[in-house]
């Protein structure tokens, strides 16, 4: 746990939710986890700043939401892509992949 | 973007189930962590604070949720609107009142512009209104063969309009039609088959390509055809699918029958479109369309053939892109080429008159605008009074909302200092504006609705057929509910702008005592104009009704005492010029013989009618003033029926036969207009212009009764025997139309209220195709003639009176909460020792000072503006002392009352109670 948390840069949040959802239908809470470990717990995603995205996000009907059962039997709200989500997905993937990369050439060469 | 609405409006209908879920959500986030942290090895304490302080504020979080799914603004507004109907709710009598106002205010302007739209911009319902255009800009009736002095053609001939429609490719269509169709000429119709009996109808003929023109389909069977419009073609006609409707309940089987039309058989062969009224706006319909060539064998007119006699109006369809310019410029020389051969424009006087010769092209999209002419400045001057109204109606909301955006200063200084965001409280009171004003708008419609059935009934009374609806258009709507908002919103934005500016603690510092505090400049400033406006149209309705009285008590030189008027039209009926001597006689004998019938009068017209002829007139042996006259022929008894006396020779005797030389009486008009003063007409000859000067021979002068109109009381009128003919004229008697009478007079010696059935019963006998066209009494005969006049007065009256009762409600109003702010400095003054009397006398000086400075502007104001309306007004050319003395008396005796409650109320105040509340 020597890594320090970093902030997450604007807009990377909602595509962070919609990778994690691509892989499946997730509770809040779980996404919050799941994103923690893929980063190897350098990304920590605030609640106060989770949920209100994730309700953003099924306004502009990116993702979907139904109530279903957790593991542990309890009634959780699970997100998954919609068919718009996943074409989203892809468009910022694509422009998060050229965005990183001319960074680091910039960062690269200077 | 649809996703977005349905969701949000998820977010606003099913608040509770989203909210819940929300803390569903939120609550199963936090019990996961806890669980996590607890499986780490922390204790479930620990876990908890842990997962707390990690999870910040969940307020917030849920406020940033719901901000993230859209539903604040949405949900603001429906709670502000909720408020704003509980706050409207606790007060209904402020909200009664403002919903009453903007409701007769706008009300009030929505029904008057339903009429204009309805009578002055409203198209045809006819296809592509746009392309049609009218040769011609004037309302020329309905025959006339006589070179016209300003040369601006809008009758033709048939000759110039068959010439117009070969000659000119320009139009893709050119239609003509009858111009003086209606109730002077109806058509005796009766349906073939035994008990179906004759009426009166009124019928229009057209060209054959007049619906092909207008673009139009037929409803059943089919329209006229170039065929029928063929003289000696069997008739054909086109029945109205208002006619077809209410006279014969759709039944079908009237395409293909035969109808008796003034005794000829015509066959129905098809039904018009519905809605379709004709070429024009009429109080009467046509119910039938026939063929225009046919004219000649219905109604025996032989000016269809005429090229000199003009009797059609023309309205065409042009091509894309024609240029009107140039049309309107080779119509003109075309007219000019067409007319000079006639025999029009023989005379020397004459002659010049051809190069005047012109045509005007206008929009034919309205269709003939003869009855719009008539109403545009009556419609204008409505619109303007109304406009005022609403202006009075908005000066009164105005001081309404500031009274009450005034008095809520406490609230709105409360609400700020418990941390209500100012934005959020303009906001609010503007949502109550609105709500307001869309309350005063939806009850704007109907006064509109009922408003514009009213002024229908008032204008059209006892004309079902007007094709004006009540209801009102898209445009009106807009109209109304735009201009509540626009009300709303700037009266409600002001104070509640103001109220939020105030600094709460200065607010609340002072908001318990109210010394000074009385109602503001603008209010004060609100009410003075208010009354001044009222007061202009006080005078104006004062006015209008003094201009109506002034023309009905008219001395109009005639008796209506147990007088009735018979319209008859012995043409229709199927007699012969050479028939009617014998009809006459008999017509004498039976109503003669009809117990309390004590003179029978038999004419062309009668006093008071809208209908006259006139003449050009010589005297013999004299020069050509280029002077007319109008003439009527009447029988032995007619000058006795109407009590019309002889002031010198003698009137029209029973031995005044057709074989006996012919004379005339004429009346005092006439004598001043041909004679010089002093000399004796008796035995003089005049006749028409020339070598006819001598027809008739002046045996009497009668006095001067109107006809027609009041505002032709010295017109000229010259009185023949009804059957002599003039020793010029040659033509064959079956050629001489004027010999048909149009109306009998009977004068009984009691009120008889079954003369309608007992004279219909008695033509009956005569002839039955002898129908009564027209029956009334003298006196609803000359009532009729002041329908408009009457209609502006009562509309005036009406105006005024509501302008009166909102000013009288806006001095109430603004007195009233003056008295409640006071209340307890009047309680001080009482219980230092003030007398009732005094505090009245106190309140009304305020009260009276604003209603006398809106009097003081209103009346100059008011004198001005009568010269706008001088020339609707009848021998009135200013306002005089007796209307503005009558004007000045009801405002006060109103704004009296209006100060007078609150001012009692203010009297009754109980110091004690007054101080307790301090």
């Amino acid at each position: 746990m020597t890594a320090k948390h970093l902030d997450l840069p604007q807009g990377t949040l909602d595509l962070l939710i919609l990778r994690t959802l691509a892989l499946g239908p997730q509770h809040g809470w779980a996404i919050s986890e799941r994103v923690q470990q893929l980063s190897s717990d350098v990304l920590r995603i605030q609640q106060g700043s989770l949920y209100p995205a994730l309700h953003r996000l099924e306004r502009r009907g990116l993702i979907k939401a139904r109530w279903g059962t957790s593991e542990n039997n309890r009634r959780a709200k699970y997100y998954e892509l919609s068919k718009n989500g996943r074409q989203q997905l892809e468009v910022e993937t694509d422009a998060w992949g050229k965005l990183t990369a001319a960074v680091a050439q910039v960062l690269g060469t200077a | 973007m649809f996703n977005d609405i349905v969701f949000r409006l998820r977010s606003l209908f099913r608040r509770s189930m989203v909210e819940n879920d929300l803390n569903d959500e939120l609550q199963f986030h936090i019990e996961q962590h806890v669980e996590k942290l607890v499986r780490a090895g922390l204790t479930r304490e620990e876990a908890a604070r842990q997962t707390r302080l990690q999870f910040g504020g969940l307020s917030q979080v849920k406020e940033d949720c719901r901000e993230s799914r859209g539903m604040t603004l949405l949900e603001t507004a429906a709670q502000d609107m909720r408020y704003a109907l509980r706050q409207l709710g606790k007060a209904p009598g402020f909200t009664i009142t403002a919903v009453l106002i903007l409701a007769l205010g706008i009300g009030a302007n929505a029904a008057i512009f339903t009429l204009v739209n309805a009578m002055l911009l409203k198209n045809l319902p006819v296809a592509d209104p746009k392309s049609l255009v009218r040769v011609g800009d004037a309302y020329q009736c309905c025959v006339n063969d006589v070179a016209l002095d300003d040369g601006d053609y809008a009758l033709f001939s048939t000759d110039t309009y068959e010439h117009f429609k070969k000659d000119v490719p320009e139009f893709e269509e050119l239609a003509a039609m009858q111009a003086g169709f209606g109730f002077f000429n109806p058509l005796t119709t009766r349906r073939d088959g035994d008990g179906n009996l004759a009426h009166s109808s009124v019928s229009e003929f057209v060209s054959s390509n007049y619906f092909r023109t207008f673009g139009l389909r037929p409803h059943a069977g089919r329209l006229l055809s170039d065929a029928d419009d063929v003289k000696g073609a069997p008739v054909v006609a086109i029945m109205s699918y208002e006619a077809w409707t209410n006279n014969y309940n759709r039944d079908s089987s009237v395409i293909g029958s035969t109808f008796w039309m003034n005794t000829k058989p015509v066959t129905i062969v098809g039904i018009a479109p519905p809605g379709f009224y004709g070429d024009r706006l009429a109080t009467a319909p046509p119910d039938f369309y026939l063929p225009m060539k046919q004219i000649a064998t219905i109604e025996s007119a032989d000016y269809v053939d005429d090229p000199g006699r003009m009797w059609l109006y023309v309205i065409g369809r042009v091509k894309p892109g024609v240029d009107r310019a140039a049309l309107q410029a080779k119509l003109s020389g075309q007219l000019r080429q067409l007319l000079a051969p006639s025999k029009n424009f023989s005379t020397v006087h004459d002659k010049p008159l051809l190069e005047k010769a012109h045509v005007v092209l206008t929009d034919g999209g309205g269709g003939i605008q003869i009855m719009q002419l008539g109403y545009t400045s009556k419609l204008t001057l409505l619109m303007w009074i109304s406009g005022l109204v609403l202006l009075i109606a908005c000066a009164n909301i105005a001081n309404l909302l500031l009274v009450r955006g005034m008095g809520r200063k406490t609230e709105m200084s409360v609400r700020t200092a418990l941390g209500a965001a100012r934005m959020r409280i303009v906001r609010q009171l503007l949502t109550e504006s609105i709500v307001l004003a869309v309350l005063g708008g939806t009850a704007a419609l109907g006064v509109s609705y009922l408003g514009t059935r009213m002024l229908l009934a008032l204008a059209f009374s006892g004309e079902p057929s007007v094709p004006i609806h009540a209801s009102p258009s898209w445009e009106v709507l807009g109209f109304a509910l735009g201009v509540s908002l626009v009300t709303g919103v700037l009266f409600g934005v002001a104070p509640a702008w103001i109220a939020a500016q105030a600094e709460p603690a200065d607010a609340l510092r002072t908001g318990a005592r109210n010394v000074t505090g009385g109602a503001s400049l603008l209010q004060r400033s609100l009410i003075v104009l208010q009354t001044a406006l009222s007061l202009i149209l006080l005078v104006g309705a004062g006015l209008f009704a003094a201009s109506l009285n002034k023309l009905q008590s008219t001395d109009m030189k005639l008796d209506t005492k147990n007088r009735y008027i018979l319209h008859i039209d012995p043409q229709a009926a199927g007699y012969l010029p050479s028939q009617v001597g014998a009809l006459y006689q008999t017509m004498e004998e039976r109503f003669h013989a009809i117990p309390g019938v004590m003179k029978v009068g038999i004419s062309s017209v009668t006093p008071m009618e809208a209908h006259n002829s006139n003449d050009p007139i010589q005297i013999q042996g004299r020069s050509d003033l280029h002077k007319m006259a109008g003439w009527d022929r009447v029988n032995a008894e007619y000058f006795d029926a109407v009590g019309t006396r002889v002031v010198m020779g003698r009137g029209i005797g029973v031995r005044d036969t057709p074989s006996a030389p012919m004379i005339a009486v004429v009346n005092q008009a006439f004598v001043s207009t041909f004679f010089k003063p002093g000399e004796n007409p008796i035995g003089a000859h005049f006749g028409s212009p020339g070598p006819s000067s001598g027809d008739a021979m002046i045996v009497g002068i009668v006095e001067d009764t109107v006809y027609t109109d009041v505002r032709m009381k010295n017109h000229p009128m010259t009185f023949v025997p009804i059957l002599q003919r003039a020793a010029s004229d040659k033509r064959p008697i079956d050629k001489v139309g004027a010999l048909y009478a149009g109306t009998i007079v009977l004068e009984t010696s009691r009120p008889m209220d079954d003369i309608q059935a007992v004279a219909r019963k008695t033509l009956a006998g005569i002839n039955p195709n002898l129908t009564m066209v027209k029956f009334q009494t003298f006196d609803e005969q000359i009532a009729d003639r002041f329908t408009q006049e009457r209609l502006i007065s009562r509309l005036m009256t009406l105006f005024g009176g509501l302008a009166l009762l909102l000013a009288a409600v806006g001095l109430y109003g603004v007195t009233s909460y003056n008295v409640a702010r006071r209340s307890s400095e009047i309680g001080i003054r009482m219980a230092l020792g003030a007398e009732r009397s005094s505090v009245i006398a106190m309140v009304m000086r305020g009260a009276m000072l604003q209603t006398l400075l809106g009097l003081a502007i209103g009346l100059p104001v008011a004198m001005l503006c009568v010269r706008f309306v001088k020339a609707q007004l009848y021998e009135i050319t200013n306002a005089d002392a007796s209307v503005l003395m009558v004007a000045i008396l009801t405002l006060a005796v109103a704004a009296c009352i209006a100060g007078l409650i609150p001012a009692r109320r203010a009297a009754s105040v109980e110091p004690q109670v007054a101080l307790r509340n301090e």
